[in-house]
């Protein structure tokens, strides 16, 4: 009787899942009745749903008869997803691609060439870094969106016990942290930087401000360039800060665990993190909410800071959309002034114009110190073959692993990690 | 494999090696046997515990220095969290869809077959068995591109009934390989006596053995259920409108750029797990008697 | 749940000592010999269309240099063997392949003792503390891989573990700050637990049940004669759940050997490179750079390898079936 009983729930099931299916189908496809639908994608986290709510609603009053359809995307397997959407029949029109992987979608032609466009977006002021991101061969697919860098996020209240205020350079930094550990000598967990082994976006950093970089191009190829002594010379800045100021492991990265858990807890003066990290954070341990401040990363040359690599994304209309201008003029709304103003306000992150940035970021010191940095914002080689080397098993993180669990020289980890990423992106 | 060494060595040592009175030891045995027990419950239930504690716990208790066995003071917030995303609604009604109509195809075609193995001796019987063995080998991660492709031509992305075609295919070897266990188990002589009262052969199915299958039914939809119910990648892949994801996604999304919220993660997959909890203390009984009727045989 | 052991249906029950069993396959004679045919078509269409196709396809692609931008424009690059060529020249491939080997050896010889172990147990266990841990199997069984995965790797954190913690507190040694995932070996210890513990309660379930399936009156008879538990094992019990072994054994080594999400979570194949296996390897180099040629490839390679390997098991299967 049980038995009877299931099979005829799992019938209605099945006939209710076939009804349904039948009834969705009229309303996600477009074109019905003279209307249009836009589809767009943003990830999650990169927009508040209200601003898409409001930009949508004035994008509509202004195109009669178009209906925007918009979809959140988990970053957790994007790739694929992008990769099959972007190559099925009808692909989404707007779409947001992290920067380091808009080369990969540009090369292979899913992206509409938008360099014609470039100054009516007023493509002029863009952030330099995030331009670059969105080229390729000489033409843009992608517009800058959003962007946002690394800081270091500091206790202000352990600062001023210990006799200390933000440093200008590197030497500095480690000197102030060596007191801030002297002042703290009583907490046996106690760490001045929480500095994990594995944060490769901040060795970038050191490793452009010695001048070195992570590989170069020569000719058509590119070739790691770990083992250059500039890179060599960041390799060792790292070593020195992770040795002298921090406990944390040598073989993880700082999002296992999340590194604003860990500062959560109240036994860490500094971490390398992004601004969004220090609200987190907060958002924890609300008592620290008037203790945290953030400086940009000093430069082992005194009074300058270091440059830094810009994380962001780019928006793009795919080649497949059948409303190209449609979807240019939504994308033109969302890239532009109102909308990037409200975006830098609502969740804290960099404009993509360099003159926005100062106004839209007002006096907060956090964002401020974020806006300093990125002055000198670079991004990772920008080709499509270097998405492979971010890809796991990134090289760069066992590189780094291995010098600091003092496995392997820094010479022979850089040597080994280069013929990796020479390798990969011999596109093989 | 090394199939001889299967567990032979502890079973003596547990109640032979010792030579007492025989109630002392019986005592004892009794004892170690309790003992096994608790640490057997102890080793598969504390990472389980530890997720349904983790979902009680504030979100700053979740990591600490020394561990918190107790969710204490215990919050209700993650689980708030977790259900009220947006479209957790059709989450759940996708996912039970899904997940019972692929269950059901599964066991109706599963059926079917196992009858035509278990009960005939036909040409081409040995291959077909081949096929569903084979089958079960290849990589189901790395047929995505593949399924991708049909699924264009056929213009079924973005259409849940997809998502029910290839749960279905996914668990369908596995179902009826079992199911023909079951069916041999099934005495021949009440059918024949059946027929002999007038039924052609598939009343005869119908009648006789079908009710007599109803376990051995129940039992095999517990496999193809889990299967189907936690499947990720395809329903992310696949599927389009924000409304079409499966539970599966939804745990998933707790995981973003900015940050991991553990502590709705570990919410939702308690609230994921019950269901099947609730299924297995309903068919428990049959469960067992059924499974070894089937397996036993084959 | 009942102290009669989860009730022996005397219509289902199997009688592994009465000679030949009820059921069992027969020649078909006169007018339903075209019924087991009708029988097959549904399933038999079903692989075909719906398996058939992208089995095909899988071959098809795996001759194919297909990345993202020949995906994307459709177009069609037939390069041959090449695929196959930079997969088996390449040595990296020979260590993974070896890897996953050894590594589905040992997931599957401890998932089946300890299984085993497990089910023996329950059938002694009194009611209460049985249904116990037979629900803590099924929820082991039914939590998602995602959760399951991360729950152990918190277990196991470096700063906030609680093994660190309990092994510090219990005084075996210093753990403050180990880290289980610094070589490959003890990263593996920790994807293996992971990978069996989750793959027991299947094994052990089906185990217990056809345990309970043995008729008492038999073990009754060989206590009776004075027979040790371990002449019991290996007289009774091993020859009746013989096949039982085999079919669980069977889909272990499948699932092992094909086994991603969990080995993927725990390190991404790190550190460096050292658990990765063949799994992981299809995803890193095929589907993660959009080399989707090389992941079928891959693929392909992997099931030859499985079947290989298994051969000699399937034979041996298929030979069971024709006692019935």
């Amino acid at each position: 009787m049980k038995a009877r009983l299931l099979f005829a729930t799992l019938l209605v099931a099945v006939l209710a899942a076939a009804g349904c299916s039948s009834s969705d189908d009229g309303g996600s496809q477009s074109g019905t009745g003279g209307s249009k639908t836009l589809t767009v994608w943003l990830m999650d986290g990169s927009a508040p749903d209200k601003l898409v709510a409001d930009l949508n609603t004035e994008f509509q009053a202004a195109h009669s008869g178009v209906k925007v359809t918009y979809a959140k995307q988990q970053w957790n397997g994007i790739q694929d997803k992008l990769t099959t959407a972007l190559a099925s029949n009808n692909p989404p029109d707007v779409i947001e691609l992290g920067n380091t992987q808009t080369a990969k979608f540009a090369s292979s032609g899913a992206l509409a060439d938008l360099t014609g466009k470039v100054s009516d977006l007023g493509g002029q002021n863009w952030l330099k870094a995030m331009t670059e991101s969105g080229a390729w061969q000489g033409k843009q697919y992608g517009v800058p969106f959003y962007a946002a860098n690394r800081v270091v996020i500091y206790r202000t209240d352990l600062f001023s016990k210990a006799g200390v205020s933000a440093p200008t350079s590197l030497d500095q930094w480690i000197s102030d942290g060596q007191k801030l550990a002297a002042a703290n000598k009583s907490n046996g967990r106690f760490m001045p930087l929480y500095l994990p082994g594995q944060n490769w976006y901040f060795l970038s950093s050191l490793i452009w401000d010695q001048g070195g970089d992570l590989a170069v191009k020569n000719g058509d190829t590119w070739k790691g360039a770990l083992d250059t002594q500039q890179a060599q010379a960041g390799i060792a800045d790292y070593k020195q800060l992770f040795d002298s100021l921090s406990k944390a492991p040598a073989d993880t990265d700082e999002a296992t665990p999340q590194q604003f858990q860990v500062m959560a807890k109240g036994n860490i003066g500094m971490m390398i993190g992004l601004p969004w990290e220090l609200n987190s954070a907060v958002g924890e341990t609300p008592s620290l909410k008037s203790k945290l401040g953030a400086f940009p990363i000093p430069s082992h040359t005194a009074g300058k800071t270091a440059p830094v690599f810009l994380g962001g994304s780019n928006l793009a209309v795919s080649a497949g959309s059948k409303q190209q201008d449609l979807a240019y003029e939504w994308l033109k709304l969302l890239a532009g002034e109102k909308y990037q103003t409200r975006l830098a306000k609502e969740n804290g992150v960099l404009p993509n114009s360099t003159t926005l940035a100062a106004t839209a970021l007002g006096d907060d010191p956090v964002l401020g110190a974020m806006a300093k940095g990125a002055e000198d914002g670079r991004i990772t080689p920008n080709d499509p073959t270097w998405a492979a080397v971010e890809a796991t098993p990134n090289p760069i993180k066992d590189m780094l692993t291995k010098i600091l669990s003092g496995k392997a020289s820094a010479a022979d980890a850089a040597a080994e990690a280069n013929n990796l990423i020479t390798q990969k992106m011999a596109g093989s | 494999m090394s199939r001889t060494d299967l567990g032979t060595r502890p079973a003596p040592r547990r109640t032979g090696g010792l030579r007492a009175g025989p109630t002392t030891r019986k005592r004892l045995t009794r004892g170690l046997l309790n003992l096994a027990g608790v640490v057997t419950l102890l080793a598969f239930a504390f990472p389980v515990y530890w997720m349904f504690a983790t979902a009680f716990k504030p979100s700053r208790d979740i990591l600490t220095y020394t561990p918190r066995l107790l969710p204490w003071p215990p919050t209700l917030e993650h689980f708030q969290q977790a259900v009220s995303r947006p479209h957790f609604g059709d989450f759940l009604r996708n996912s039970l869809l899904v997940t019972l109509s692929a269950v059901l195809l599964s066991l109706v075609i599963a059926t079917l077959a196992a009858l035509a193995v278990g009960r005939f001796d036909f040409r081409g019987r040995k291959s077909y068995l081949l096929l569903v063995l084979v089958v079960q080998m290849a990589p189901f991660e790395a047929l995505l591109i593949p399924f991708f492709f049909m699924l264009r031509q056929l213009d079924l992305l973005n259409q849940l009934p997809a998502l029910v075609l290839i749960y279905f295919i996914f668990t369908m070897p596995f179902t009826i390989w079992t199911l023909r266990g079951f069916v041999v188990g099934v005495p021949r002589e009440l059918e024949e006596a059946a027929m002999v009262d007038g039924c052609t052969r598939m009343q005869a199915f119908r009648r006789v053995v079908f009710p007599l299958l109803a376990p051995g039914l129940v039992a095999t939809s517990i496999f193809a259920f889990v299967t189907a119910w936690n499947e990720f990648l395809y329903a992310f892949v696949f599927m389009r409108d924000p409304d079409k994801f499966t539970l599966p996604v939804w745990i998933a999304s707790f995981r973003t750029a900015f940050g991991d919220d553990w502590g709705a993660t570990m919410a939702a997959s308690s609230l994921f797990t019950l269901p099947v909890l609730v299924f297995f203390l309903a068919i428990h009984r049959r469960l067992a008697s059924g499974l070894t009727a089937g397996a036993v045989k084959g | 749940m009942g102290r009669a052991p989860a009730g022996v249906d005397p219509a289902t029950a199997p009688a592994p000592s009465h000679g030949p069993a009820p059921g069992g396959p027969r020649r078909a004679v006169g007018a339903t010999r075209r019924l087991p045919y009708l029988l097959v078509v549904p399933s038999l269409a079903a692989f075909v269309a719906l398996l058939g196709y992208p089995l095909y396809q899988v071959v098809r692609i795996s001759l194919l240099k297909l990345d993202l931008g020949e995906l994307i424009r459709r177009e069609t690059v037939f390069v041959g063997l090449a695929n196959y060529r930079s997969i088996l020249t390449d040595r990296f491939f020979w260590t993974v392949a070896l890897r996953t080997v050894l590594f589905t050896v040992v997931c599957v010889t401890l998932t089946m003792v300890i299984a085993t172990l497990v089910a023996l147990l329950l059938e002694r266990l009194g009611p209460g503390l049985r249904l116990a841990v037979e629900i803590s199997l099924v929820l082991t069984w039914a939590m998602p891989a995602l959760t399951a995965t991360v729950v152990w790797q918190w277990l196991f954190d470096t700063q906030f573990g609680v093994v660190n913690w309990l092994l510090t507190t219990l005084g075996v040694g210093a753990f403050e700050g180990h880290s289980w995932f610094a070589t490959g070996l003890s990263t593996f210890a920790v994807i293996t637990i992971i990978v069996v513990w989750q793959a027991i309660p299947f094994v052990a379930i089906t185990l217990y049940a056809g345990l309970t399936a043995i008729p008492r009156e038999l073990r009754e008879a060989m206590r009776v004669d004075g027979a040790s538990p371990w002449r019991s094992f290996w007289s009774l019990i091993l020859p009746v759940l013989k096949p039982l072994f085999m079919v669980t054994c069977f889909l272990s080594i499948i699932w092992d050997f094909k086994v991603f999400t969990q080995v993927w979570l725990v390190r991404q194949g790190g550190p460096n490179r050292q658990t990765v296996t063949l799994s992981v390897y299809a995803y890193q180099e095929g589907i993660a750079t959009s080399h989707f040629g090389r992941a079928a490839a891959i693929s392909v390679t992997m099931v030859v390898l499985l079947l290989a390997a298994l051969v000699f098991y399937i034979r041996l299967m298929l030979r069971t079936q024709e006692d019935l």
